[in-house]
């Protein structure tokens, strides 16, 4: 069963972040959210991995309500968000076993896990290292690779190669490609357009409403009607050239604080 | 995925996982090992308030219900570094949730309540050792000590902990952001602290050596009212309205039967005590799991 949403929507007191979008995601495939900023990327993830209610609409993973079977979604997604969820005061090893437990790994598992872990993300020499001294491509190998360390059918990807830099990014992208056939479900945002072109199809989101759907070869051909023109084209074309100013939201807010140093609380 | 060998069994839901309880409350603890500045803080802190103040304004205050000063604020520094201890971590949460860990537990199919036991319970272990920082002291303001009196009182700052701990994780998912600690500590702990009787009694005699003693009769007649005079010097007068944020503040009877467990001292009601100390951690915990389970 794939991923579905119809007419799912999330406002934000008297802003739509979603305003309605519906989908299908099929058993296997690549799929690729594109947008500006603040177009409601994250917002359509945090539902459909129930992080976020709702405001109308309906989601389900593999069946599952993601309202109503949120334990049963959970336990059969895997996600990497847009920020590292990690705890930078303890050790990559010390991360993933919190993750084995929170997904109830079996004990005897958990420590070939773990290994086949860090031996993917290529991260077996660091596991030692507290993740506070890791570099952004590092957080994000290990992330994706706590992310697949369950088993999941489904994994979510909030722009995954964010702030990478290039090698970082191509690295990344060739371990997502690597997990293609296996018959996991990717579901994935992101700004870089070449990513969004490697996928099956591809979604584009601006300002809360869904304004295209198709592989990338349809999406070309219906908007530019030339199937020469890159993905760029077809989202400039679709979302206009007007820049995206959003205000500091708190979070933003907070990773500013936490650049400039934080505090001990951390 | 990435993984060979036989596939994983599914996870079971029930709210009760010690497994989860084990490594949140043990994610705490490495945390705080890790973080040489919060031990030193506490040091600093009992240095500050237990030496400094203690034998400063002992000198001036010579006793209270016949305890030197420094006596008498031993159980209000280990309150105060309790309260730090706990509130640390729990405003850590706002952290967490942005940018650290709380997420990835979110998204999982952990069972919240097990989560949130693991950190009450890793916050109350921590402060129970950011508390006995000050028992380290005790040698030089002469309190008599004994392995009982220090398990109880454990136990006590323990209770403290899970309901400190737990107050402050309903505060730290009310805010979105956090710029500093100065605003919990100035606007929680310090008032929290101050309003518990820890600097100064809620009633008694203060004075001691220079004052004439009270009259037999009249020591009697307090000891009805449930004032104790052991020295001779001033009945405590509080004016009414701090009287009652003292007793509005649940800080008070929790630091009231520390005392009594450290120095035989009590200045509430015993039974008001003990219910302040298991009923309401109980309490607190449950609504600090609903408050970090809640999904936005
Ligand atoms: N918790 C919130 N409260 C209020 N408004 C929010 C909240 N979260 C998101 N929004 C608003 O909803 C809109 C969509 O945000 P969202 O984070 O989903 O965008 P995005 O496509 O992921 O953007 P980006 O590329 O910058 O990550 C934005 O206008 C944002 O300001
Ligand atoms: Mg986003």
């Amino acid at each position: 069963m794939p991923i579905v949403c119809e007419n799912l929507g999330r406002r934000f007191e008297d802003v739509a972040a979603v305003e309605s979008v519906s989908f299908r995601v099929e058993q296997g495939e690549f799929f690729a959210l594109l947008g500006p900023n603040g177009a409601g990327k994250t917002t359509t993830v945090h539902m459909l991995t129930t992080m976020l209610k709702p405001s109308h609409g309906e989601a389900s993973i593999a069946g599952f309500d993601v309202r109503r079977q949120a334990h049963e979604v959970r336990s059969v997604i895997g996600m990497v968000f847009q920020e590292p969820a990690l705890d930078d005061r303890l050790t990559a090893r010390e991360n993933l076993q919190i993750h084995a437990a929170l997904y109830g790994i079996p004990g005897r598992r958990v420590k070939e896990r773990i290994e086949q872990a860090l031996e993917w993300g290529q991260l077996a020499n660091e596991a030692r290292r507290m993740v506070r001294t890791f570099s952004g491509g590092m957080k994000r190998r290990l992330e994706l690779a706590r992310a697949l360390m369950h088993d999941p059918q489904f994994l979510f990807l909030d722009e995954p190669t964010i702030g990478l830099d290039p090698q970082g990014r191509r690295h990344l992208w060739e371990s997502i490609a690597a997990l293609r056939g296996r018959g996991l479900t990717v579901f994935m945002t992101t700004h870089y357009l070449p990513e969004a072109e490697a996928c099956d199809r591809v979604g584009i989101i601006d300002a809360g409403k869904l304004v295209a759907l198709g592989t990338p070869a349809e999406l070309k051909t219906s908007t530019t009607g030339s199937t020469e023109s890159t993905l760029e084209d077809v989202f400039i074309e679709l979302t206009g050239h007007q820049l995206r100013d959003e205000e500091a939201t708190p979070r933003d807010r907070l990773l500013n604080f936490a650049r400039q140093g934080g505090e001990h609380t951390r | 995925m990435i993984a060979t060998g036989e596939p994983l069994p599914r996870v079971n839901r029930s709210m009760f996982a010690p497994r989860v309880i084990w490594v949140m409350w043990r994610r705490e603890l490495v945390r705080y090992g890790r973080n040489r500045s919060q031990i030193f803080g506490g040091l600093s802190r009992t240095v500050l308030w237990l030496l400094i103040l203690g034998f400063g304004l002992g000198a001036s205050l010579r006793q209270i219900e016949g305890y030197s000063y420094a006596q008498y604020i031993l159980p209000g520094v280990v309150t105060l570094n309790v309260l730090f201890a706990s509130l640390q971590s729990a405003i850590a949460l706002v952290w967490d949730r942005q940018v650290g860990l709380l997420r990835e537990v979110q998204v999982s199919p952990a069972p919240m309540l097990s989560v949130a036991l693991g950190k009450l319970l890793g916050g109350a272990t921590i402060a129970v050792a950011q508390g006995s920082i000050p028992f380290l002291f005790i040698p030089i303001i002469g309190v008599p000590f004994s392995v009982t009196k220090l398990l109880l009182a454990w136990a006590v700052m323990f209770s403290m902990g899970v309901f400190l701990t737990a107050f402050g994780v309903v505060l730290a998912s009310r805010m979105r952001t956090f710029e500093g600690f100065g605003s919990i500590s100035n606007g929680v702990i310090q008032p929290l602290y101050f309003l518990s009787g820890s600097i100064f009694p809620i009633r008694g005699i203060i004075g001691g050596v220079g004052f004439l003693d009270i009259p037999e009769e009249l020591r009697n007649e307090l000891a009805r009212l449930g004032v104790y005079a052991i020295g001779g010097g001033w009945v405590v007068q509080l004016p009414v309205w701090i009287r009652v944020l003292v007793f509005a503040n649940p800080v008070s009877y929790q630091l009231d039967l520390l005392r009594f467990v450290l120095l035989d001292f009590r200045q509430l009601p015993m039974v008001v005590d003990l219910l302040v100390i298991t009923i309401l951690p109980v309490i607190a915990a449950l609504v600090a799991a609903v408050a970090m389970a809640k999904r936005s």
